[in-house]
């Protein structure tokens, strides 16, 4: 009798609800129910293997992953969702923890007797390898989880599957003091498209490719009786045979390599080629990063950057999460950026000094989604007498312009509060910026600190680091202990109330075109960017992204520290929720805006921002006590 | 050694030092012709397994017993079993030690679980010449226990002795008034459930204090938990 209810809430969820009466039957043997108070611990990764198999009855759930001692959000699951079809067909540790984000009731369905069933009914196999492989989504299910967040189906495939199960194990290596030609030899003797060198001691010292024996030595008519280390490429990135394949993305496109060497237990176990992650995933943040270095024009470079909208799509239908995808985005943009600068500079010769081009707002904080304004400057050096001077003014007058209309060209809009290198103001030499920076801050007026603010947040982009530091380091010392600025930006950061209404209702756009919207870029990002950037001036930290900087601050900072978690996921789902949002509108051919519709949202969803605003409520509160007699 | 001892001296018991995770539990209803001890019977009996705060939903136990009394009077609107219902059930002697075995040493859990134990302890004592001896946990106690503690925030609208049902309500456990054994020890199983994670978060998370919390209910006072 209490049977019959929960059958008929299996007869709603695949793959249950396709399997034949009996052997559901069958499944549901020594099924069981658990209650999970909101924020317990489901199951643990690495923890022991699972006995059952869980249903979400009641609830909901996150899956995360621990990535240098920060939690990864894997994804969310609701009611109707399964939980381990993971160890149902392969390894049986956990790869995730579940934690129950509210109070949750589980059904657990025994794994011996669905491993049973999958052995005896040929039906009942097909059925639960297409769940796990392609996650159905049946009615019941897309209501409450995806709702108006319909992406292709994609298989989440590079998050969660491990670099060891896509790497190849039969890797070549020679020694590395061998000549071009032996090392050809082996290659072809081995049919390997590489070959990696081993010093005396069997670490992995280096690599040859085939494109390193087309391009370093056929291309250049190099002496094939030459030592192979001198074509063969020292930066050797490698990548643990445990970890998932994103991260392994990653690198790859951080280090513009095209090979990880795979290590397990510390030793040499494989090697893992950009071509087996494409073969693993049709469109490939790679691929596109290829494609940018290989354009010679900036009209060349306009498809390209089209393209990576489908990298959104990529790696949102992989359940990735927020900090993840603005991770891949960041590092494609900058390369889009750089590539366009080294086009520039290669059309207007070398520049006369050297310089750094600086990225502020949310380019600077590595939190671009869609392609955003242009937010740049120039630090150039000092120029040592008054013609050098002008040379450079002209030369960055010149070369800034044509930058600007050339970004314009592959997607960044021009930024409209002309906070742009091709502005005087914002093209200078080091001393000058010296200068801003001490104005700045010596009078606050509004637009002073809206300045040294906005500029906190910047990064170097292309040039020379050592410009954008030394700028740094005079930045935070006239900033350090000024009170009277830090007060400012506090007022700045509690500007934005967040939108919970008396009655825990969200407060929306009254009228005009976004009537009965949600702006979740100035509601629910904006403040949170302040507040921790606000935290950031407080202690000095110099890294700019959000995440980052609660990292930093976690323990440093009295309400960072209490608070980090929770500030962490706001950031997280707010901003996931805004890319799929943004997202959603490009694929139907609207521009991206910020504003959503609170009532479209699936209860969860809801319940999750307001938790998000609740506690950006909170912060706001404190730091209003802490600054009492300078806000008002 | 001390596992010998507590068996020794404990023996259907138990281990009271042991977490609530560890505890072997039986979550049961009755319903009876009526509440009078010495001349009312039982005419159902639902039982469900738990482990800990796990449900054991295939493990469960109902019985319809003829109560060789005549069915009359409201209680028969109140669980709905009919006289024609009962005739070809078997009479307690059967179903008791049926129910007993399935027990086994699980703790019993129920809804003012005292009327219930007095019905067993009744028959049990008729028919075997031993008490009915398996530990109990008052639901009702533990609700108590709790909201002396405001752990319900708005628990003041349930009233002194709220049922079964006005509770399962609050914590939103479905939950229809059907007065069927089965069901309702399916709904304090799940009621139990929620108590279990509420207490963790009073700090209490041994089978002995559980025990002490379920038979004396708002006696005992936080803080004095006992460090078995």
């Amino acid at each position: 009798m209490i049977l019959d209810d929960i059958v008929l809430f299996l007869r709603k969820v695949p793959p249950f609800q396709f399997l034949s009466d009996g052997a559901l039957t069958s499944a549901i043997r020594g099924i069981a129910s658990e209650f999970y108070p909101k924020g317990a611990v489901i199951t643990k990764k690495d923890g022991p293997g699972e006995a059952y198999l869980f249903v979400i009855r009641k609830g909901g759930a996150k899956r995360s992953l621990d990535y240098e001692g920060q939690e990864v959000l894997v994804d969310y699951k609701g009611e109707g969702d399964v939980i381990g079809y993971h160890s149902l067909f392969g390894e049986d540790v956990p790869w995730t923890d579940v934690k129950a984000v509210d109070d949750t009731i589980c059904y657990l369905l025994r794994k011996d007797q669905i491993k049973k069933l999958i052995d005896t009914d040929g039906e009942a196999k097909n059925l639960f390898s297409k769940s796990f492989l392609h996650p159905v989504t049946n009615d019941a299910v897309m209501e409450l989880q995806y709702k108006h967040f319909t992406y292709s189906c994609g298989d989440k495939i590079l998050f969660n599957t491990r670099v060891g199960a896509v790497a190849k194990r039969n890797l070549s290596t020679a020694p590395h003091g061998i000549s071009i030609r032996e090392a050809a030899r082996i290659m072809t003797e081995r049919h390997t498209g590489s070959l990696i060198f081993l010093d005396a001691g069997g670490a992995p010292v280096g690599i040859v490719t085939d494109s390193d024996m087309r391009d370093k030595v056929v291309a250049q008519g190099k002496d094939v009786n030459e030592p192979v280390n001198t074509v063969m490429s020292h930066s050797l990135k490698s990548v643990d045979a445990d970890e998932y394949c994103y991260e392994a993305v990653l690198s790859m496109v951080k280090n513009n390599v095209h090979h990880l060497i795979v290590m397990k237990e510390r030793h040499l176990w494989g090697i893992l080629t950009n071509h087996d992650l494409m073969l693993l995933q049709g469109t490939s943040p790679l691929a596109i990063v290829k494609d940018i270095e290989a354009q010679s024009s900036v009209n060349g470079l306009i498809p390209v950057s089209g393209k990576i909208n489908g990298v959104y799509n990529m790696l949102l239908s992989d359940g990735a999460k927020a900090g993840n995808v603005l991770r891949i985005i960041t590092e494609i943009n900058d390369r889009l950026v750089r590539k366009v600068i080294t086009l520039i500079e290669k059309e207007l010769g070398p520049p006369p000094v050297a310089y750094v081009w600086i990225g502020f707002g949310s380019e600077g904080r590595k939190e671009q989604t869609f392609k955003t304004d242009q937010d740049n400057a120039i630090i150039y050096s000092d120029p040592v007498n008054e013609a050098d001077a002008r040379e450079a003014q002209d030369y960055f007058a010149r070369f800034s312009a044509l930058v600007r209309d050339a970004l314009f060209k592959v997607g960044f809009p021009p930024c409209p509060a002309n906070y742009m290198a091709s502005n005087p103001m914002w093209r200078q030499p080091l001393k000058s910026w010296k200068k801003y920076a001490a104005n700045w801050t010596a009078t606050p007026t509004p637009e002073a600190v809206l300045n040294a603010v906005t500029l906190f947040d910047f990064r170097a982009i292309c040039g020379e680091d050592g410009l954008a530091d030394a700028f740094r380091v005079h930045l935070q010392s006239h900033i350090a202990d000024n009170r009277l600025l830090i007060g400012k930006a506090a007022s700045l950061a509690i500007k934005n109330a967040p939108p919970i209404g008396f009655l825990k209702t969200f407060v929306v756009e009254k009228s005009g075109e976004h009537k009965d919207m949600l702006n979740l870029k100035v509601k629910g990002v904006s403040p949170i960017v302040d507040l921790v950037r606000l935290f950031a001036l407080e202690k000095g930290v110099g890294t700019t992204p959000t995440l980052k900087r609660i990292a930093a601050l976690a323990d440093t900072h009295s309400i960072v520290k209490k608070y980090a978690e929770e500030l962490i996921h706001a950031f997280e789902f707010i901003m996931l929720l805004r890319i799929q949002h943004q997202y959603e509108k490009i694929r139907n051919a609207l521009p991206p805006d910020n504003f959503i519709r609170p009532d479209r949202l699936t209860n969860l969803q809801k319940r999750t921002v307001k938790e998000a605003f609740q506690i950006i409520s909170k912060i706001q509160g404190m730091v209003i006590e802490r600054y009492r007699e300078m806000i008002w | 050694m001390v596992t010998y001892i507590d068996r020794l001296f404990n023996n259907r018991k138990p281990r009271r030092s042991a977490t609530i995770e560890s505890l072997d539990a039986v979550s049961l209803d009755l319903e009876l012709t009526g509440l009078d001890e010495r001349r009312d019977a039982i005419v159902s009996i639902g039982a469900v397994k738990m482990s800990g705060g796990r449900i054991l939903l295939t493990d469960t136990f109902y019985r319809l017993v003829n109560p060789k009394i005549p069915l009359c009077g409201p209680s028969i609107t109140i669980h709905g079993i009919t006289p024609s219902d009962v005739q070809a059930s078997k009479g307690i002697e059967e179903v008791l030690q049926e129910l007993i075995d399935f027990c086994g040493d699980g703790v019993i859990i129920g809804h003012c679980v005292d009327i219930d134990l007095a019905f067993l302890g009744r028959e049990t004592k008729r028919l075997t010449g031993r008490p009915f001896r398996n530990k109990s946990i008052d639901t009702l106690a533990v609700y108590k226990w709790l909201s002396d503690r405001h752990y319900h925030s708005d628990s003041i609208s349930l009233g002194t002795n709220p049922s079964l049902y006005e509770i399962a309500k609050h914590f939103a456990i479905p939950a229809s008034v059907s007065h069927n054994a089965i069901m309702d020890a399916y709904i304090t199983a799940q009621l139990f459930q929620r108590f279990i994670a509420a207490l963790a978060c009073c700090g209490v998370e041994r089978i002995g204090d559980l025990l002490r919390i379920g038979n004396q209910g708002g006696a005992i006072k936080s803080g004095e938990f006992s460090n078995f």
